[in-house]
């Protein structure tokens, strides 16, 4: 589905986002109970108070980095759906929180994208949390900005595509 | 009464309190919990004692499965179930999980209480009690009525 030189390719194909779209669907939905709505693609992230999950599902050819931006209402929102209470946003259990959230996404991820030929395994989450953050993606790989709306608030998904490092 | 010691391993302190959450809901047995955050802290901690495993597959220092194939691989364990609880979702995963791994069954997060009571199910007898390493781990009896389970 992908070609091993990634800069024959300057968009992530369309057939990968749609199964990325799908996936978050389903990962909210699951947790929440109602599925969130695609807004739109956008160009640009608008410096975020909040907390960023980051996990990658990679296989030895490519990487799929995906960094899942929550601000601060959204995240607090989504701790009530998944752990039956509010959850402070300064303490470590919402970085433990979204991490999870990312976990759960990438599992999710991982099997809808190997349905068009991308076998992959999940990295381990991390979380970050701050004011005023900004994204980046150096090097300019292929890669989408997805702005959700959901019951608990709006969300973004960026997504990125490497070629996977060889050793 | 005696408890059922079940070991909860996984790196998210989130997800080790919804496993525990939910066992506490499904009213299927008193536990005692022994928590662990990865496949070497649960190795260390693991000990025939245990009753019943619950284990995530992605974690740092050793894995879900490679906790799995260790404990398999200790005499006198078969009969110790061990539930993976993991967002690894693909059917090569759970073939994986299951045959190589030794685990006994495989949940998916996130999970409900109802995802969780069917993945145990072959360990509660038709009174609901949790039947697990024979007569003297018999259980307090689990409310079906009230929870609306099957």
């Amino acid at each position: 589905m992908l070609p091993s030189r990634l800069s024959e390719i300057s968009e992530i194909p369309d057939i990968m986002l749609d199964k990325v779209v799908q996936s978050v669907k389903n990962t909210f939905s699951s947790i929440s109970g109602e599925e969130p709505a695609l807004v739109e693609q956008v160009h640009e992230l608008q410096p975020m108070n909040g907390i960023i999950g980051n996990i990658a599902v990679f296989n030895h050819e490519h990487t799929l980095s995906m960094m899942l931006a929550m601000p601060k209402e959204t995240s607090v929102s989504l701790s009530v759906k998944f752990v039956g209470f509010e959850l402070e946003f300064d303490s470590d259990d919402i970085g433990d929180l979204i991490g999870e959230i990312s976990n759960i996404l990438a599992g999710e991820v991982a099997m809808n994208v190997e349905t068009i030929g991308f076998r992959g395994q999940s990295s381990l989450p991390t979380a970050t949390r701050g004011s005023d953050l900004s994204l980046f993606l150096p090097n300019k790989p292929p890669s989408a900005r997805l702005r959700f709306s959901s019951a608990d608030g709006d969300f973004w998904l960026y997504l990125a595509l490497y070629e996977s490092q060889r050793h | 009464m005696s408890k059922i010691k079940a070991l909860v391993v996984d790196d998210s302190k989130i997800m080790r309190s919804a496993v525990k959450r939910t066992l506490d809901q499904l009213q299927l047995a008193e536990f005692e919990y022994i928590e662990a955050m990865d496949g070497e802290d649960a190795l260390d901690k693991f000990s025939l004692e245990i009753d019943i495993v619950f284990v995530d597959w992605n974690m740092p220092k050793m894995t879900g499965v490679e906790f799995s194939k260790a404990v398999r691989q200790m005499e006198g364990t078969s009969h110790i179930p061990i539930i993976m609880v993991t967002a690894e979702k693909s059917m090569g995963k759970v073939d994986t999980a299951l045959n190589e791994g030794g685990a006994n069954a495989y949940v998916t997060k996130p999970f409900t209480a109802d995802q969780l009571f069917t993945a145990l199910g072959k360990y509660i007898d038709e009174d609901g009690n949790f039947k697990l390493g024979g007569a003297s781990t018999q259980k307090k009896s689990f409310f079906k009525d009230m929870l609306n389970l099957k």
